[in-house]
């Protein structure tokens, strides 16, 4: 197993985590070619999360564009609602394994520490979850559901307080409690394994793009859309279709606000190589190598690195990666929510505004497949908040005075 | 030999524990920085160690975490810690290290880095998150070594005995010993298992070392005497500037390093 993408990649951690990261990546190397293991990954995929997810041709949609087929990839109809449950069973297989008893993450959307609590949930571990205090504020639905399923949710009050900050509060918890915890690290991400064990646990969802797709079309897609946070989506939807040169592969980054520092999260269009919390790739960093802020409306992609083996496929050219504006995002869940009855999250919004923008300018033989990661009920707030929703602010209103009573 | 090498000798001839103190550069603010190294070298500090602030060192806990977040804040840059690294290399004796994270010198140029340091008269770098693994890809041990400035190694109590050997073939100057697992910031109790763990290392590790993490006391130094070579003091002292009023700040810094010498 590599531990390098090209010059990405890497395990560029203290001393004091080596170990761990050798004896996490030795299991998984034993693991990966153990029947057994996979035969029990591939049961709980199915039996557990309801796997394989459908490929929905989006008719509606297709027909309302007027050009290329569209085919929507739902992992929002996994338990937990989304793509991220997928490596969450998987490494805590490993994390069984390894004799381990306590899971930590950090989380963004708060998707992958739902998925988290609920594989610590299920399998008997304990689970603390690191959350910037401003996710914690915009994905309050994730915090109560984590904390229902048994984890504790630690707010993480320095830097910017998102994403990237949960992910350096959870290799400092790493660093002290390694011993009896697996980090459960929520994207194709961070030092080595984590990058490669991820994409593998992910990579299930190309290969039953492939099959759906060859049962309703008889044929490989044409283009494969999906948005990009740390890139474990992505990566899961791309993977298999990496050696065949006719499917175009597209990652969406969040285009945010616009292209000024701190309004975006589009590492490729903003960000130059180096080397943080624990591997190398592109990051939104100053000429001092300082993180810069990153601005979305979808915590899950407001974050300032990439995936090591995204940075690699991206200098090769092998996927193209463009971005979409937090309002594109607003407006592509609005259509895709009134034409084929789907509320993704903001996140996938972000692929399915790519391509609203793409399938005009196509051919009707041609086919793209959307990735849609993950269900939008956690992110009701922030939409009712981006709609001006009068209705939804009465109702919380009288839901807090209601509450307030009932607790006091 | 450098800087260090003269100091390291010296402490070994006295037989008496060295110290090493910590400052984060630009906090308080620059000038405090100056001052600070200054008043520790001249109350007995043996090495300094001047962090370059960054914005997301894992290997800090929070004491050293909003210190640096502070710094950055009033705009420290990288430019900043070389002229006051070189400013400082001029009015103490003692050497000076730059610890600071990885992404600063690969960012910076890492020949090129390495030869500023140098240049201004820094005589080793502490990098936390360079392990030997990855100087195939980076040669960052290497170019230490050609421009004479130590590549210092941290090594913690889970480091393996195989690891332990093949760090100590590289290692330069001393070695740094975290005294636990985690990450930086001021503890009451020492790792019961210290004493255990550095006779483990010292086995295999020929050069002197130096222990850290957690040290805030003179009961913690007087406890590694004769087993440490040196101890690092970092985030108490932080501790001590946060609680001070600005005007009794440097004071309190200088009680303290008097009131912990052994
Ligand atoms: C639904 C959803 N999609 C996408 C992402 C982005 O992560 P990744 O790029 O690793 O898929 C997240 C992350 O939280 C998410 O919750």
């Amino acid at each position: 197993m590599k531990s390098h993408f090209g010059q990405y990649g890497g395990m560029y951690v203290p001393e004091m985590l080596i170990p761990a990261l050798q004896r996490l990546a030795g299991e998984y190397e034993k693991a990966r070619k153990d029947k057994a293991f996979l035969k029990e990954f591939e049961d709980l995929l199915k039996n557990y999360v309801g796997r394989p997810s459908p490929l929905i041709f989006a008719k509606n949609l297709t027909k309302k564009l007027n050009g290329a087929k569209i085919y929507l990839k739902n992992e929002g109809a996994n338990l937990s609602g989304a793509h991220k449950i997928n490596h969450c069973i998987g490494q805590a297989l490993i994390a069984k394994r390894l004799g381990k008893t306590r899971l930590i993450a950090e989380t963004g959307a708060g998707q992958h520490g739902v998925a988290t609590a609920t594989v610590a949930a299920k399998f008997g571990f304990s689970c603390t979850i690191y959350m910037g205090e401003v996710d914690m504020d915009r994905q309050r639905p994730n915090v109560f559901l984590m904390e229902q399923l048994g984890a504790k949710v630690v707010p993480v009050l320095h830097g910017s307080r998102t994403l990237k900050d949960a992910v350096n509060a959870a290799i400092k918890d790493y660093l002290e409690n390694s011993e009896n915890t697996h980090y459960l690290l929520g994207s194709i991400l961070g030092p080595h394994p984590f990058p490669t064990m991820n994409r593998d646990f992910q990579s299930i969802v190309g290969k039953e793009i492939r099959k759906q797709l060859k049962t309703t079309e008889k044929r490989l897609p044409d283009y494969v859309i999906a948005c990009v946070g740390g890139g474990s989506n992505a990566i899961g939807a791309f993977y298999t279709f990496l050696k065949e040169k006719s499917v175009n592969l597209i990652g969406v980054e969040a285009g945010g606000k616009g292209l000024e520092v701190g309004k975006h999260a589009s590492r490729f269009k903003g960000g130059t190589v180096g080397v943080i919390e624990g591997y190398k790739s592109y990051f939104l960093q100053d000429s001092d190598g300082q993180m810069q802020k990153t601005h979305s409306i979808s915590a899950g992609l407001d974050y300032p690195g990439i995936g090591p083996e995204l940075a690699l496929l991206h200098d090769k050219g092998r996927i193209e990666f463009i971005s979409a504006t937090d309002s594109e995002a607003v407006s592509a869940l609005k259509l895709l929510a009134k034409t084929e009855g789907i509320i993704c999250a903001l996140e996938s919004a972000h692929a399915v505004a790519h391509a609203i923008k793409l399938a005009p300018k196509l051919s009707k033989e041609k086919i793209i497949v959307v990735n849609l990661s993950g269900r939008g009920d956690k992110d009701i707030f922030i939409l009712a908040k981006a709609f001006k929703d009068k209705n939804f602010y009465e109702f919380i209103k009288r839901e807090a005075e209601e509450g307030v009573i009932a607790y006091e | 030999m450098n800087n260090l090498d003269v100091k390291l000798q010296e402490i070994k001839k006295r037989g008496k524990i060295g110290i090493m103190t910590h400052v984060v550069i630009g906090y308080p603010s620059l000038k405090d920085t100056e001052k600070l190294v200054i008043s520790m070298a001249n109350f007995g500090v043996d090495i300094v160690e001047l962090q370059i602030p960054f914005s997301d060192p894992l290997a800090d806990g929070p004491t050293i975490m909003k210190a640096c977040e502070e710094s950055l804040r009033q705009g420290t840059k990288v430019a900043d810690a070389l002229v006051i690294a070189n400013k400082l290399a001029g009015k103490v004796f003692i050497p000076l290290l730059f610890m600071c994270y990885y992404n600063t010198i690969f960012k910076y140029g890492i020949e090129k880095f390495i030869r500023d340091a140098k240049n201004v008269g820094v005589s080793g770098l502490i990098v936390p998150d360079i392990p030997l693994d990855e100087e195939p890809y980076e040669h960052f041990i290497a170019i230490c070594k050609k421009y004479e400035i130590h590549g210092i190694r941290v090594i913690s109590p889970a480091t393996t005995g195989e690891r332990l050997e093949k760090n100590s073939k590289i290692a330069s100057g001393f070695v740094y010993f975290t005294s636990r697992q985690g990450s930086t910031g001021a503890s009451l109790k020492l790792n019961p298992k210290l004493s255990e763990n550095l006779g483990r290392i010292k086995k295999i590790i020929k050069i002197p070392v130096a222990v850290g993490f957690g040290i805030s006391k003179k009961e913690h130094i007087q406890q590694l005497q004769g087993y440490a070579d040196i101890v690092v003091v970092g985030s108490k002292i932080i501790d001590i500037i946060d609680s001070s009023a600005r005007d009794k700040m440097l004071k309190n810094v200088e009680n303290f390093i008097l009131k912990i010498k052994i």
